[in-house]
């Protein structure tokens, strides 16, 4: 089977490109802040340094983790699924479920081998550029050498052949094992959310303005909130297509199309609405407590640079993954659709209408996460702002909001529309004939 | 070349005077090659017929003989090399993907052998979603008029992967008849269907022709299937090679069984 699964990549290397990319962006990350915990263990960095660099590496090394998780096991689930027509066969001709997953895992592992590997020498580099943006800030001594060590070296291979071997396995279980029973446990996950995130936002009113951790729970808040609406990001789309009053054959059949694959595009959405939340939120948040302080007319605390720099780069790392699982599973959906597309174009509808539908399905996606992502968000920003200064809305926040609602139509409707593009150069009749 | 006299037409049947063009599709001269060099494949050769409105006519022959060729060049899916197509009086002629399509709706509607119907709606929705996509308005009694005369009456709110084969094939007819096109092409109606659906299907293509003056245009390599027709075109070799009126599904089985010798003794 392993034998199996190295020739499968071989002779199809652009379907693993999702998940290496992945791996790839997940091991550099990992490796690049796991490179300041080897930084900070060398002699003679003093301890303000050494605690700077153990918690950058400590914060984001974890966040990354998850990341890594997520991103990678969204590019499997999809490439399970796209295969599923492959596992069928092979089941057929006497594989067990055991060989089927050790098959599907050892690709994974194997590509994630590939991207560690890949990923080394950017993350030296990185971690080179990180230190440097301490040290210009002043948060860690010139002194100190960038080293690139065995804690990095160790983890970045670890956490990512970790992260995909069980992505993979939970992939391939859930494409044999069928329908999900999480319904209800769903449900109640979602709410518990909701609740607790909305406690946490309202908790901001029992801090003052100048704790240092006033920004820890409208923060939460916003992101709990966010996970909770993430959570029932299925049951939030029908509600807004019981009222989208879209007309014409495009709205008609965009609404039909989204309404029967709510299930399927609720990753999509979960996404969307995670990333405008906390994008949003941690940015505007940050911009309130840089503009407080400057206004108090004090310099900022060691503690406090840490905790911008920390906001920033985990911002940064968030946009960049969504945005791959954005694309990567976008790329998919779509793709996986170019036999409805050619069925579309024979029962009479144009190149121009089939793109059209795509782009109205991918425009009441994104707006619907990115309001829902923005409540949140505003859940967050709003009891902070309150506390923090005299205002209830901060300026920054349309600049922010716009940006970010920038960015995720950018991607979404960027990469719907030219796949969809890509998928109408097969003639409509080759592509009913492609066994999907 | 072509024996059978392929230009004449097949006018036994009143036909229904709506529009100008006495001849529902005429090809004139259509060829087709695949691939390019040592590879490439002719798959129609000077193809030159016409058929008459209210005609039933079944296009048979050998595996690889072009006959899904000619399907596609005649309904505008493919363009021919050269050649002329017509349906109902009006030139095929170049332009874009958006510009045939345009063209063939109102015109032409199809029948496939994997149904092509879109999973995500309803056969109510499936019936009315050429109509929509042509941005006309949309007569929901005429379209459950025509699902009931095809037996699905009952069958609205149902999705396709809900329904048997024979039903799903009769939900595309009326998907292709809700149009009132001039010319039904259907590719394998019945090759994916048991032999009581098949029958099915067979005769409400026979009663769009029968009752309703549609022109029909049927792909096949079932002798059975082909003898519902009115009449049948051979195909051999990407040439047409004989043309058979009122068939017997034991006439054209003769006929096909045949079909290789006729050729090659050079008709």
């Amino acid at each position: 089977m392993f034998l199996l699964a190295m020739r499968s990549i071989r002779h199809r290397p652009g379907r693993f490109l999702a998940t290496l990319l992945s791996a790839f962006l997940g091991a550099a990350i990992i490796m690049t802040f796991n490179s300041m915990h080897d930084t900070a263990a060398q002699d003679g960095v003093d301890s303000t340094s050494a605690e700077t660099l153990s918690t950058a590496a400590g914060v984001v090394g974890g966040y990354g983790t998850l990341l890594v998780f997520f991103a990678v096991a969204s590019a499997l689930t999809v490439n399970v699924r796209q295969r599923a027509a492959e596992l069928e066969l092979l089941r057929c001709s006497g594989a067990t479920e055991a060989q089927l997953k050790r098959m599907v895992v050892g690709e994974a592992v194997a590509v994630a081998l590939v991207g560690t590997a890949l990923a080394i020498g950017p993350a030296m580099l990185g971690g080179r550029a990180l230190l440097e943006v301490f040290q210009d800030s002043g948060q860690v001594a010139e002194s100190v050498d960038p080293v690139f060590g065995p804690i990095a070296f160790m983890t970045g291979i670890d956490i990512t052949l970790l992260a995909s071997a069980g992505a993979a396995f939970l992939a391939v279980r859930r494409a044999t094992r069928g329908q999900e029973r999480r319904g209800g446990a769903r449900k109640f996950l979602a709410y518990a959310a909701l609740l607790t995130g909305a406690v946490s936002a309202l908790a901001t009113f029992v801090f003052s303005a100048t704790d240092a951790a006033l920004m820890a729970p409208p923060a939460y808040g916003a992101i709990l909130l966010s996970v909770g609406f993430a959570l029932m990001a299925p049951r939030l789309l029908e509600a807004v297509l019981d009222r989208l009053p879209l007309s014409g054959a495009i709205g008609w059949l965009a609404v039909r199309n989204l309404r029967e694959r709510a299930g399927q595009l609720a990753g999509i959405l979960m996404s969307l609405i995670l990333f405008t939340a906390v994008a949003t939120a941690t940015l505007t948040m940050q911009a309130v407590e840089s503009d407080a302080v400057a206004a108090s007319g004090l310099t900022k605390s060691i503690d406090a640079k840490n905790l911008e720099t920390l906001n920033f780069t985990v911002v940064g790392i968030i946009v960049v993954f969504v945005c791959v699982m954005l694309v990567n599973s976008l790329y998919a959906a779509t793709s996986y659709r170019v036999r409805e597309f050619g069925q579309q174009r024979l029962a009479g509808a144009t190149p121009g209408q089939v793109l059209g539908t795509v782009g109205m399905e991918t425009l009441v996606l994104t707006v619907t996460g990115v309001v829902f992502g923005m409540a949140a968000a505003l859940a967050g920003i709003v009891p902070f702002t309150m506390v923090r200064t005299d205002g209830v809305l901060p300026g920054e926040v349309y600049g922010i909001g716009v940006a970010v609602t920038a960015v995720a139509a950018a991607v979404t409707l960027g990469t719907s529309l030219a796949t969809a593009r890509r998928m109408l150069r097969t003639p409509a009749v080759g592509a009913v004939a492609v066994a999907s | 070349m072509l024996r059978a006299g392929s230009r004449r037409t097949h006018g036994t049947r009143p036909t229904h005077e709506r529009g100008p063009a006495a001849e529902a599709l005429r090809l004139v001269k259509v060829s087709k090659t695949y691939g390019t060099g040592d590879g490439a494949v002719t798959a129609l050769d000077g193809v030159t017929f016409g058929l008459g409105r209210g005609t039933f006519t079944a296009v048979m022959g050998p595996s690889g003989s072009g006959k899904t060729t000619l399907l596609h060049c005649a309904a505008g899916l493919d363009r021919p090399d050269s050649g002329i197509v017509c349906v109902d009086g009006t030139e095929l002629t170049g332009g874009g993907e958006a510009e045939l399509t345009r063209f063939r709706r109102g015109r032409i509607g199809f029948v496939f052998q994997q149904y092509n119907l879109l999973e995500t709606l309803t056969v109510a929705q499936n019936t009315v979603l050429p109509l929509k996509l042509a941005g006309q308005r949309v007569d929901r009694g005429r379209a459950k008029e025509v699902l009931a005369s095809v037996g699905l009456g009952d069958r609205l709110g149902h999705r396709p992967g809900q329904l048997s084969g024979g039903q799903r094939q009769r939900v595309a007819i009326a998907r292709a008849l809700v149009t009132e096109p001039r010319v039904i092409f259907a590719d394998e109606p019945t090759g994916a269907l048991d032999t009581r659906s098949a029958r099915e299907v067979l005769l409400l293509l026979q009663r769009a022709v029968r009752a309703h003056g549609r022109t029909v245009v049927m792909v096949t390599h079932d002798p059975v299937a082909a003898s519902y027709a009115d009449s049948v075109l051979f195909l051999a070799d990407g040439r047409l090679a004989g043309r058979m009126d009122a068939p017997t599904a034991d006439a054209v089985a003769e006929r096909l069984a045949h079909l290789g010798d006729t050729v090659t003794t050079g008709v």
